[in-house]
């Protein structure tokens, strides 16, 4: 089938973006103060309702390429695709909250995990987050910036580069001042035009595209695997490595561990079951319309799959749709990057300011401008990076491995008193290591290296469904499913996971990380770890 | 319509209609969230 996309005119493609970004820019003017404070600043001085906390932790959670990537997987391995994206993604903010209330105990007034790691361990083990967050958080701001200008050349006469400034000054401009402050009440608004503009174009996609009649008919050009609602292909190639990467990044990223500090610690749970529903509801169902474009037998333009939730609203529904489309896609990319610039500000000012340069005598005023400064520098780089398109798929899979091989340590941080920093540093230095060697094929993955990496990823994943057991349930039922999930993971493993690369190094880290980790805490004869200090030792900066 | 065409409806509709409700919840929690912060008068955010 052949198709092209719509394009607005530049007049109307200005104004939809002067809209959308002066109604925030004003929106952010009806809570400016005149002076902000820090804590504010960073987590909204930890009271947040549930509205704004789970509209937040939505907002931030889909980025643009959720959408992309759900439909994506919707095309290319059938009725189970979506769910393979959407559901794990969405699971994987509701496994974070046990941890989270956890996060909360331990230090109630902190703004960044790494200062509570700082408190734990130290600079060496806190430095770890901070670096891993950086890059992150830059990585990030950039794949949104991108994102927009992509939509905007693909929609419009405007290049790629305008799309990318417009995006990148738009969301710099109501967030500067206000911090996260602007961001959380932002996000409101932006997930409220997000979902919906989702609850209209699913299901008129659905029905211009012929309703469900026609979408069954279409069912059968589709493969034996692709009809399978238990596909084996979609598990291993989409469902199981996303889960991973998915867990590693609920974990160890700064924009979710800020709105867990900000929340008011009574919502902390229906905050992140809001949340999980949302998110899952949103991009499962945008996800469908990469399966309406399969079961329609749609060929995505120049091939690229990215392509396919443009081109069948361009095709199928009106230009107003397709404004409203715009205006979905604008909002998801700035509600992420406005929170990654809150990450990056909040992690300068306390982590490398705060901690590590005032050493916890920090003055407020410079520590906001310094926060300011960093907004202004992160966006000139996303800006700069998005603009040269750089290949970042490299430092993309380093930082997930990253967030990968701290799980476990930052976890059994928190909950055993034995971890040690040397236990933490080494755990992550050695597991990066590894999951390398993995995961560029360094080695030939054959013999009884094979079957050594097979069975840490058993552990790896036994690790995994352990910490998930033991958020929920308790340590006994954490180290019952995690035994049960070792053995099952064995019998899958052996012989077999070699050839999934990308999942076999993912549970690499995990494994490593938790058998370092473990091992050298057991063998440290340092004195057990009284919790309480950290408490006493993550302060406000503004008392 | 037969069942398994019912089926795929609803497989591809139950997500928009998801997505609605927890639309009204959050708005309406945000509502009570406004006014709690009204009566106490402390800031929304």
């Amino acid at each position: 089938m052949d198709m092209e996309f719509y394009q607005f005119s530049t007049p109307v493609v200005l104004i939809m973006l002067a809209v959308f970004y002066g109604g925030t820019y004003l929106m952010t003017k009806l809570i400016r103060k005149e002076e902000e404070n820090t804590d504010a600043y960073m987590v909204a001085n930890e009271r947040l309702g549930i509205g704004f906390a789970s509209s937040s932790m939505t907002a931030t959670w889909i980025w643009a390429a959720s959408f992309y990537a759900a439909a994506t997987s919707g095309y290319k391995y059938g009725v189970s695709g979506p769910l393979h994206y959407g559901l794990w993604g969405a699971l994987m903010i509701l496994f974070i909250y046990p941890f989270g209330q956890r996060f909360r105990k331990l230090a109630p007034k902190a703004h960044t995990l790494g200062e509570l790691i700082h408190a734990r361990h130290g600079s060496s083990s806190q430095l770890i987050l901070a670096v891993s967050n950086i890059l992150g958080s830059t990585i990030s701001l950039m794949v949104n910036f991108t994102a927009a200008g992509a939509l905007v050349a693909v929609l419009s006469p405007l290049s790629f580069q305008t799309g990318v400034i417009i995006a990148g000054v738009g969301v710099l401009s109501y967030t500067l001042w206000s911090g996260f402050r602007a961001a959380v009440f932002t996000d409101f608004a932006q997930l409220v035009a997000l979902m919906a503009v989702a609850v209209i174009i699913i299901p008129a996609v659905l029905f211009a595209m012929g309703g469900p009649e026609t979408f069954v008919s279409g069912l059968g050009s589709l493969t034996s695997e692709q009809q399978n609602f238990f596909s084996r292909e979609a598990i291993l190639e989409q469902g199981a490595p996303y889960f991973f990467a998915v867990l590693a990044y609920a974990i160890g990223n700064q924009t979710i561990s800020q709105r867990l500090f900000a929340v008011d610690e009574a919502h902390i749970k229906p905050t992140f079951i809001t949340a999980t529903l949302g998110y899952g509801a949103i991009v499962i169902g945008l996800g469908m319309i990469g399966l309406l474009a399969l079961a329609a037998g749609i060929q995505p333009v120049d091939g690229d799959t990215n392509n396919l939730i443009p081109q069948v609203v361009s095709t199928y529904l009106s230009p107003i749709m397709v404004a409203l489309f715009f205006i979905l896609v604008i909002g998801s990319l700035s509600s992420t990057a406005d929170s990654d610039l809150c990450a990056l500000s909040a992690i300068v000012m306390a982590d490398v300011y705060g901690k590590n340069i005032a050493k916890d005598n920090p003055n407020p005023e410079r520590m906001l401008l310094i926060g300011r400064i960093t907004m202004i520098v992160a966006t000139m780089v996303g800006i700069v990076f998005a603009s040269f398109k750089l290949d970042i798929l490299v430092m993309l899979v380093f930082v997930g491995a990253l967030w990968g091989t701290i799980v476990f340590p930052v976890i059994a941080s928190v909950f055993w008193d034995k971890v040690t920093n040397a236990a933490f540093t080494w755990s992550v230095v050695i597991a990066m290591i590894l999951f390398c060697v993995v995961r560029f094929e360094l080695v030939p993955m054959t013999g009884i290296t094979a079957y050594a990496f097979e069975i840490i990823g058993a552990i790896g994943g036994a690790v995994v469904v352990g910490l998930m057991a033991f958020g929920f349930l308790g340590v006994r039922m954490g180290v019952l499913v995690a035994i049960v999930g070792g053995i099952f993971g064995l019998y899958v493993s052996i012989d077999f996971m070699r050839e999934y690369t990308v999942l076999l190094a993912s549970l690499t880290a995990f494994g490593v990380s938790t058998i370092v980790c473990t091992v050298m805490s057991l063998l440290s004869t340092e004195e057990r770890f009284d919790f309480r200090s950290i408490g006493e030792e993550v302060q406000s900066y503004d008392s | 319509m037969d069942a398994k065409t019912a089926f795929y409806a609803f497989y591809i509709l139950m997500w928009p209609a998801l997505t609605l409700g927890v639309l009204v919840y959050i708005c309406r929690a945000v509502w009570k969230d406004a006014k709690a912060a009204k009566e106490n008068n402390e800031d929304l955010v």
